[in-house]
């Protein structure tokens, strides 16, 4: 277990090695190269040079890029050339909010999708079973900024139940030590917070959380329709185990498995959608932070976020396949 | 992108041969197939016929129907209602979905093609290619497919083309992968290993062996492809990346301004989002169904 | 089998239906009702008082120092904590006593005498006084390195010319009307200039002459920091972050970057002092957001409503809608450099080719009126005979065989994005309008778009698009402030050197008699609009969104608006 763990941490450096030479290299193919990038219209070739000698982009691309990997590994990712500010610290405080509403969109299509999965292969070929198989077909049929217009022009502009945009309301005054609202307003023992904070997350992750509901339902369902007809639980049934205890010990347990692959697979795609979600939310996450920054050609940020957002999704997946290991006694890894 | 890619993992890569014959056989009695050719159907139908079927030019503007704001809803002239500058909707969603077929068509090719070279270069040369091939894959996989797309489309510029091939870009590693798994199980096939002791040249058993019998998850996954190109390209044509032109009518783009309007009119976001909506449906139903019959695994419980 | 397939067609028709349905649902039943939560909760807390407001803008402000920003979000907050010597009727643009009770202009028009107000302090107890207001007055002039960065100190530049050493690459004017500030005595200021200026006066109204306290300029270091090639300053001092001192009625408490601004009530106000407790200013930027925070009753006022959303407000009895009178012009700028606009028939044809009576009427829910000179009737030296071009495609095409160029005449068209402007609520919406009527009259467009910043209008300035969507906001009741702004010297953007226009426009500014100078700019309006340097199109009434009971709010149509006279009904 170890080693395998070991060997899977020594395969992500030649892939944020790779990681790190491709978003270095893509901000040098920029059209007319990164300091015209950042000057944009105003540029003359005096400033452009000027710009050059600055950033020493006038030295050959490998000495460019092992000064690069030198500053980067000492932590230091430079500044925000929009606010001036260091785009570690930065970071630091949209990083919650995008992980916030991942982790809110993930328990939302886990608690609503493995259950219905769930019941729909018990109940196979029933009415609920088609309902879901249906709804769930809709559900990745749908594109998420779609969904996330739709549901906050029925709930937040109709309605007026749950607010429109932002994390927080502006009256509600809490200090963010950790940058997790709900956190904070918990540690900071402000109940009026902690709603506020809850009501503002609702839409944003329910339409975050519905393509990755919709995936789990239908593999949640594959996968009991699979381990249902296994010799192990006929077994088990033959021999007399009651229901529950069948559903509850072999198959839930087996069908696990590739609903948690799922949930790595999953990662990558909420990134994705949390780029859109937050654009129509205005959710003050990396997702937007990146989006503003690629407008802004805001060299520093971009290239620190990529980098960030890849880190995190292969630390992610790494963690499923080792929590995969653990739960399938089936497979040793050598 | 990573939906395909899962439900990808799912598929058996063998396909016996006369397999075909039996898969059509199943696809035609599967409702869920069935529903999703018919609105597939309708979806090329309507590209193609969009001159005939739309009732006015999708650019003409007609600024005096909106003078007393913006935009009327659906009526018995304008059936889906204008959009900001008086131009009907109906027309627009209907010549809408010409780019959404092309935009898709284009964009998977790309990114099947090269995936389809690269993944068959690794699993068949192996060794040193492969593992090149396959690290870069993975690299490119650990970018979120979005950002990814985006990140391209700056390299670019903003433009019809450019979402195409951006789009099509992200989805080479899903295909590179899928080819690899199954030349590397084909390989060890008696009939590979047979045509080899014959002394067929290498490149004659890949062209004739080989990837024939890998195709039918191609296909399943390239039916899938299709409906996250749509998707991705419309989220891209949302986030202002896509047309230079603005009056194009495609849907993502029509989607961009609408939350502006929201309040009063409503119906220019809801349209076009039901239009993208039904055609990704049509093609993931297609897309399961084909699964389903041509996976061995789903055989006899249908 | 069949039954299974036709539940599962049904259930999938079904389901879509209802998706849609959910989505059109409640269209008849008109929004709004969300909003009557309301406003009143808000002004709990410390009772008796006069409540908390908040005002949304689009925007957080750059730095709280008018000597070196000009955008509106930092000047709205700006306008609540400083003062200028000079200041204006409310909703209106005559000037008024300020923390200057009287001036007078001595004969030779090269100097203004202040008498002060008295009994005036600073928020941090420092006294006003003669001497207060010439430590700003040679702040502001002896500006060095960065700071002369033209659009880092656009107004002190635009009204005053240069400094007391200019840097030759700063891009400011070399030449300086800036002479001296001399504190005669306690409560006299003598201000002199190099030679006479007729615009300096009501300059002096702008939020970016306003006096800060000496001791907090000097001790939070509002001279630390950096302003960037886009204009921008970085402070590295605290002054215009966290205490920024002035006279004004409300004080600074906090400020959280893109979530709030605290301001309170000044308490020893020399003034009337302001009803209202608490002011806090929230940036907003998606239009849409500020309405809906508005109507949920989470803000109780914003800026730049945009037209289609005027009637949802009107409609609403929660809520009202203020008006600023029209200010600004819309107008789609022409670039001579770029072949052939150089000729004037061509500049013609495209003047005809607009349907800017349309785009106004459909565009601006009958808050605009079409342009038919590049400064709104309400400023001096308006002139109402300048040469009007009627829309009229087919003599847009025949100018355009005069001109002898090929047609269709394909030319390159820019228009912004992320922006809404009162002028151009919508830019996209104005491009695609105006570039269907071109094409229709004889021109291929090709689209441009760059977002606002920080690619549009460097794109403009540059000289790159030879069409173009802009306007202008009056920053004081002054034709110079308009006409003066786009063509008293050359400019990369229009592309042209019209020493006619360029003479008059000088002569205008030179002149200290009111009507000699009114009559110069109605001549040059007219040479203007004959030379036809771009074709405006719009001016219109900006409107403010406000909860009903908030009462006292008076639009200015400059902007400078304060809210010391606003009070919250129960």
């Amino acid at each position: 277990m170890l080693r395998f763990v070991v060997r899977r941490l020594l395969l992500l450096i030649p892939i944020l090695l790779g990681l790190s030479i491709l978003v270095f290299l893509w901000i040098r193919a920029l059209p007319g190269g990164p300091a015209e990038a950042l000057l944009g219209e105003r540029a003359t070739p005096e400033t452009v040079a000027a710009i050059e000698r600055q950033y020493g982009l006038d030295e050959p691309v490998p000495v460019q890029y092992w000064r690069y990997v030198k500053t980067v590994t000492r932590g230091d990712f430079g500044d925000s050339t929009v606010s001036r500010r260091p785009v570690v610290e930065e970071f630091k405080q949209k990083f919650p909010a995008t992980v916030e509403l991942a982790v809110a969109a993930m328990l939302f299509s886990l608690l609503v999708g493995i259950p219905l999965g769930f019941f729909a292969a018990k109940k196979y070929g029933s009415f609920f079973d088609h309902a879901s198989l249906v709804a769930s077909l809709i559900g990745i049929s749908i594109p998420v900024f779609f969904l996330a217009i739709i549901l906050k022009y029925i709930f937040a502009v109709k309605l007026g139940w749950l607010p429109t945009v932002g994390r927080i309301s502006v009256l509600i005054d809490v200090d963010h030590p950790t940058n997790f609202y709900v956190l904070d307003a918990i540690l900071a023992g402000n109940w009026e917070a902690f709603v506020d904070t809850l009501k503002h997350l609702v839409l944003p992750a329910i339409a975050l959380g519905s393509i990755p509901l919709a995936v789990i339902a239908r593999i949640t369902r594959a996968a009991v329709l699979d381990v249902q007809n296994e010799d192990y639980v006929r077994t088990a049934r033959a021999k007399g185990v009651s229901p529950a205890t069948v559903d509850r010990r072999h198959i839930f347990r087996n069908a696990m498995l590739p609903i948690s692959t799922i949930i790595g697979l999953q990662t990558g795609l909420l990134l994705s959608g949390a780029v859109l979600t937050e654009t129509v939310f205005a959710w003050p996450g990396i997702g937007t932070w990146l989006v503003d920054a690629i407008d802004a050609r805001n060299f520093p940020v971009i290239q620190a976020g990529v980098l960030f957002i890849s880190i995190v999704f292969v630390l992610v997946n790494l963690l499923v396949d080792i929590s995969y290991a653990l739960i399938n006694p089936r497979i040793r890894y050598s | 992108m990573s939906v395909v890619e899962l439900e990808a993992r799912e598929i058996t890569l063998e396909p016996p041969s006369g397999l075909w014959n039996e898969a059509w056989q199943r696809l035609r009695r599967n409702p869920g197939a069935i529903v999703g050719f018919g609105i597939v159907f309708a979806f090329v139908v309507v590209a193609i016929f969009a001159p005939v079927i739309a009732p006015s030019d999708p650019r003409a503007q007609n600024l005096s129907l909106i003078r007393e704001g913006c935009c009327p809803g659906p009526s018995a002239d304008y059936w889906f209602g204008v959009d900001a500058l008086g131009r009907d909707e109906f027309s627009r969603v209907v010549y809408g979905a010409r780019y959404s077929l092309l935009i898709g068509v284009v964009s998977v090719t790309v990114g099947l093609s090269v995936g389809l070279v690269l993944g068959s270069l690794a699993g068949y040369l192996g060794g040193i290619v492969d593992t090149v091939i396959m690290r870069l894959m993975d690299i490119m996989l650990s970018i979120p497919g979005l950002l990814l797309a985006i990140g391209i489309v700056a390299m670019l510029g903003p433009g019809l083309f450019q979402i195409m091939i951006a789009v099509g870009v992200t989805q080479i590693p899903i295909f590179a992968r899928l080819l690899r798994g199954s030349i590397l199980a084909q390989r060890e096939n008696d009939f590979v290993l047979a045509a080899r002791s014959v002394g067929v040249p290498r490149r004659q058993i890949l062209a004739s062996h080989i990837l024939p019998n890998a195709i039918s998850p191609v296909i399943v996954q390239g039916t899938l492809a299709l409906a996250t190109a749509i998707i991705d390209v419309a989220g891209l044509g949302f986030l202002g990346l896509g047309p230079q032109d603005p009056a194009t009518p495609e849907w993502g783009t029509m989607l961009t301004g609408t939350t502006r309007y929201l309040q009063t009119a409503p119906h220019l976001a809801i349209i076009p989002g039901v239009a993208i909506v039904f055609s990704v449906l049509g093609f993931n139903l297609i897309g399961d169904g084909l699964r389903e019959a041509l996976d061995p695994k789903f055989r006899g419980r249908a | 089998m069949r039954g299974k397939s036709f539940s599962l067609l049904l259930l999938l028709v079904t389901m879509l239906l209802a998706l849609g349905l959910a989505a059109c649902g409640g269209d008849d039943d008109d929004g709004g009702e969300a909003a009557d939560t309301g406003a009143a909760d808000t002004d709990g807390g410390d009772g008796g008082g006069g409540g908390t407001l908040v005002f949304a803008g689009a925007a957080d402000p750059v730095v709280l120092d008018g000597a070196l920003v000009s955008d509106g979000e930092s000047l709205r907050v700006i306008d609540q904590i400083y003062e200028s010597l000079v200041s204006l009727e409310p909703g209106t643009t005559e000037l008024a006593p300020g923390l200057a009770q009287s001036w007078e202009l001595s004969d030779d028009g090269l100097e203004y005498t202040f008498e002060l107000q008295e009994g005036v302090t600073f928020h941090d107890g420092e006294p006003f006084n003669a001497e207060a207001v010439c430590f700003n007055f040679d702040r502001w002039y002896n500006f060095t390195g960065s700071f002369q960065n033209p659009s880092a100190s656009y107004y002190w530049q635009t009204v005053f010319g240069g400094f007391a050493e200019t840097d030759p690459d700063s891009g400011a004017p070399e030449e300086s009307y800036f002479e001296s500030c001399e504190a005669v005595d306690e409560g006299t200021v003598i201000i002199r200039l190099t030679s006479p200026s007729s615009a300096i006066l009501g300059a002096l109204s702008l939020s970016n002459f306003s006096i800060a306290s000496p001791a907090a300029l000097e001790e939070f270091g509002a001279d630390e920091g950096e302003v960037d090639d886009e204009g921008i300053f970085h402070p590295t001092g605290t002054f215009g972050t966290e205490h920024p001192i002035g006279t004004g009625p409300f004080k600074f408490v906090s400020w959280t970057r893109g979530d709030r601004l605290v301001l309170e009530r000044n308490e020893d106000y020399w003034g009337e002092p302001a009803s209202i407790d608490e002011l806090i200013f929230r940036p907003i930027a998606d239009n849409a957001a500020r309405l809906q925070a508005l109507q949920s009753g989470e803000i109780q006022g914003y800026d730049l409503v945009e037209p289609q959303d005027v009637p949802t407000i009107e409609g609403d009895e929660n809520l009202q809608i203020l008006d600023r009178p029209a200010f600004n012009v819309g107008y789609v700028g022409i670039n001579q450099a770029h072949a052939p606009l150089d000729q004037l028939e061509v500049r013609q044809a495209i003047a005809a080719a607009l349907n800017r009576q349309e785009v106004v009427d459909s565009f601006y829910a009958g808050r605009g009126v079409v342009a038919k000179e590049f400064m709104p009737p309400e400023v001096i030296g308006y002139a109402d005979d300048v040469t009007e071009y009627e829309y009229d495609p087919a003599t847009a095409e025949q100018l355009l065989q005069d001109a002898g160029v090929e047609t269709p005449l394909e030319i390159t068209f820019c228009y912004p994005t992320d922006v809404s402007r009162p002028y151009m609520p919508d830019p996209q919406r104005n491009f695609e309008a105006f570039a269907a009527s071109l094409n229709e009259a004889g021109f291929a467009i090709k689209p441009r778009s760059a977002p606002w910043s920080p690619d549009y209008l460097g794109l403009v300035d540059e000289g790159k698009c030879p069409l173009y969507l802009l306007g202008w906001t009056g920053d004081f009741g002054d034709p110079d402030n308009f006409i003066g702004t786009f063509f008293q010297t050359a400019q990369k953007a229009w592309g042209f050197e019209n020493q006619e226009i360029f003479d008059i426009l000088n002569e205008a500014e030179a002149e200290t008699d009111l009507e000699a100078r009114e009559g110069l700019y109605q001549e040059a309006n007219r040479l203007i609009m004959d030379f036809l340097p771009g074709v405006p199109y719009v001016h219109t009434e900006p409107a403010l969104a406000f909860a009903a009971n908030i009462q006292g709010y008076v639009p200015s149509p400059v902007s400078l608006e304060s809210f010391a006279s606003v009070t919250i009904e129960e």
